[in-house]
């Protein structure tokens, strides 16, 4: 199987435009992340004593996350509700979840102020703080998904007693992932209980950990569905369009879900909703825009039975979830602060410069990795 | 005993002596100052400028004016969020008022600044190993039984370091003894569970207009590092929750689909006897 891998795709190894641009943002990067490393964060980025955290916090590390939830709740569909009929999605999701988690570490590494402290959390213990849960949750979840990964590594080199070794702790694996997952996914949330009052009312809920549980599992099925689509579009492959039309069903289930935990909670809480602002803009987009828009388009059989569709309703819901970390985490202070604040041009390539890498890697993986249904020899946890 | 510090911003005259002994003592760099709409110097707080005065004229009627001057520093409270929020335990609450911050532990996250209820740590944005910086209440001082810097250096006694107990009593007995003179409450007394700073003003916080700056009034009394507590006393029971429930529902399902495969083997089988 594995000589078959080996020449699997048209175009493999070949300095094609769109590698090539990657490659040219993930050099600039580099060169920029560096910068920032020698000179400092004053000095590269527009972070300042009001905003402390900007771009890096909102996309690398809560939208990041919030986008790699694919792994856990594929996961959790195939082995926990044993729905085996999505399995060929299960390795590109799990493939594209370790690498969120890697680009989450990454940006995480640049926005530290002391970036080679980052293992101080192991050791230096803080039980009363929601973000030293988050530290142990990531770390520990991106050692799961990094043994998953080597598992398939195993399989590329044809170590099959260790990987049948590996494949008896699979219980192991998914339940910890899953128990990880769920703790900090709405643990990033619970980060901001402790600041409703520089809050707009819009975001400041109290149910906050739930809510991002939640659209964390919408941001992770979208990626699933983006994921197939893109990738059965690059390497010129048949879209599994009979699967995703399935799976796109359960992204609507968890949008219809979403949107009446947001809506109740705006009630209970008597949030002004009807007002016309910049914050309100947000809002709305992303509650009617990216959380209602996807959910009637799903609705529609014909939006699930065609790629343009799909398309659309993943994308959206996906860029949803990212509008609402940037929302709570941006937007959300519009209000308080008496400065406002746009990411520097060394902030916004050094984000691209993460995309690139993880699609990057993600390209490379597939090309050398069992990742997808053809190539797997037998066993698929 | 916790240490206190009463600020009675009606003696204070605005002299910002106690901005100076402040950066003498913690070895601040000086910086060179600008004009602007109003007399502060500095603008705001920031990493080499633990404490400053706010400069405040409020008209009054008859084209009248009077000038407020606040000293604004960390309020060091008693539960601090800042100390709650930390992932790596660098800032810490003293038995005797000062919260302290371990320059040692600190990796830099961020998060106190996020949390802080009155916005007081601030980073050193200049420095390309920057750490965090807010008045520490000379806890070095407080440790060898001096008074802080900035108390030491008032003129006016308008910063009355003391026991914290004591210096209520005696807000308290201030207000009462001149009603027309002080706004009837003492900021931190109670703001937000307590804090080691405690002021007294000739009018409210609101009226100064200083909500943004520092001084919220819609803060409550509870300290705020309970709302991120609360979620941590829950973890232990949604992931005993999550893994049982995961664990459970493999097995359940598992056993459904092999039973559901069973049946309709053996109804198969039954059509074809």
């Amino acid at each position: 199987m594995a000589e078959k891998v080996e020449k699997w795709y048209p175009g493999e190894g070949k300095l094609t435009p769109a590698r090539t641009i990657l490659y040219v943002i993930l050099m600039v990067g580099i060169i920029s992340a560096a910068a920032r490393l020698f000179l400092g964060l004053g000095a590269t980025t527009n972070l300042n004593d009001a905003y402390p955290w900007g771009l890096w916090i909102s996309f690398d590390v809560l939208s990041g996350v919030a986008l790699a939830a694919g792994g856990f709740t594929m996961a959790a569909a195939i082995y926990i509700f044993n729905l085996k009929k999505f399995e060929p999605l299960l390795r590109p999701a799990k493939l594209s979840a370790f690498l969120g988690y890697l680009v989450f570490v990454v940006g995480l590494f640049f926005d530290l102020g002391q970036p080679w402290r980052i293992w101080h959390p192991m050791v230096m213990w803080n039980p009363h703080s929601v973000l030293f849960e988050v530290s142990w949750c990531v770390m520990l979840y991106t050692t799961v998904l990094g043994i998953d990964i080597f598992i398939f590594a195993l399989e590329r080199w044809k170590k099959y007693e260790w990987v049948a070794f590996l494949r008896n702790l699979y219980l192991v694996l998914v339940v910890a992932g899953v128990m990880l997952s769920t703790l900090h996914q709405s643990s990033l949330g619970a980060l901001f209980l402790l600041m409703p009052e520089k809050m707009s009312d819009l975001w400041a809920s109290r149910a906050i950990g739930p809510l991002f549980f939640c659209s964390a599992v919408i941001g992770g099925m979208s990626v699933v569905i983006l994921e197939s689509l893109i990738s059965s579009w690059a390497y010129k492959r048949q879209a599994e369009l009979k699967l995703l039309s399935s799976f796109s069903k359960g992204l609507g289930i968890a949008l219809l879900v979403y949107f009446a935990m947001k809506v109740t909670d705006l009630y209970a809480r008597g949030a002004t909703v009807w007002v016309l602002d910049k914050a309100h803009f947000f809002f709305y987009l992303e509650l009617f825009g990216t959380v209602a828009l996807p959910a009637i388009l799903l609705s529609f059989s014909e939006v699930r039975h065609s790629i343009k569709g799909l398309y659309w309703a993943a994308g959206l819901s996906a860029f949803g979830v990212v509008l609402n970390r940037f929302n709570v985490s941006l937007t959300s202070y519009g209000g308080y602060r008496q400065f406002s604040y746009f990411p520097s041009f060394i902030e916004i390539i050094v984000t691209l410069s993460l995309i690139a890498g993880g699609i990057l890697i993600f390209d490379w993986g597939t090309r050398y990795l069992p990742i997808y249904k053809s190539e797997l020899s037998g066993g698929t946890h | 005993m916790s240490k206190a510090m009463l600020i009675d911003t009606t003696r204070c005259i605005g002299c910002r002596a106690c901005q100076v002994a402040c950066k003498s003592w913690h070895n601040l760099p000086g910086e060179r100052t600008e004009f602007s709409d109003t007399w502060t110097n500095p603008k705001f707080l920031d990493s080499n400028n633990y404490t400053r005065i706010i400069f405040k004229e409020i008209d009054k009627p008859g084209g009248q004016l009077s000038w407020h001057f606040i000293s604004r520093r960390c309020m060091h409270c008693n539960d601090p969020a800042c100390a709650s929020v930390c992932p790596v335990g660098a800032l810490q609450k003293l038995e005797n008022g000062p919260v302290v911050y371990d320059d040692a532990r600190c990796i830099g996250c961020r998060y106190c600044m996020m949390a802080c209820p009155f916005q007081v740590p601030k980073f050193e944005w200049g420095s390309a190993v920057p750490l965090v910086r807010k008045c520490d209440f000379c806890a070095d001082r407080i440790a060898i039984n001096l008074a802080p810097s900035c108390a030491t250096a008032c003129p006016s006694e308008a910063l009355l370091f003391g026991d914290r107990n004591a210096l209520l009593k005696e807000a308290h007995r201030r207000i009462g003894a001149h009603p027309a003179k002080y706004y009837p409450e003492v900021y931190g007394e109670k703001t937000v569970g307590g804090t080691s700073k405690l002021y007294l003003t000739a009018v409210s916080f609101d009226e100064l207009g200083l909500t943004h700056q520092g001084f919220r009034t819609d803060l409550g009394n509870i300290p705020y590092g309970i709302y991120g507590r609360e979620w941590m006393s829950k973890v232990p029971w949604i992931a005993l929750t999550v893994g049982g429930l995961a664990v459970g529902l493999h097995y359940f399902n598992q056993r459904r689909a092999e039973v559901q495969s069973q049946k309709s083997q053996e109804s198969q089988e039954g059509k074809e006897d």
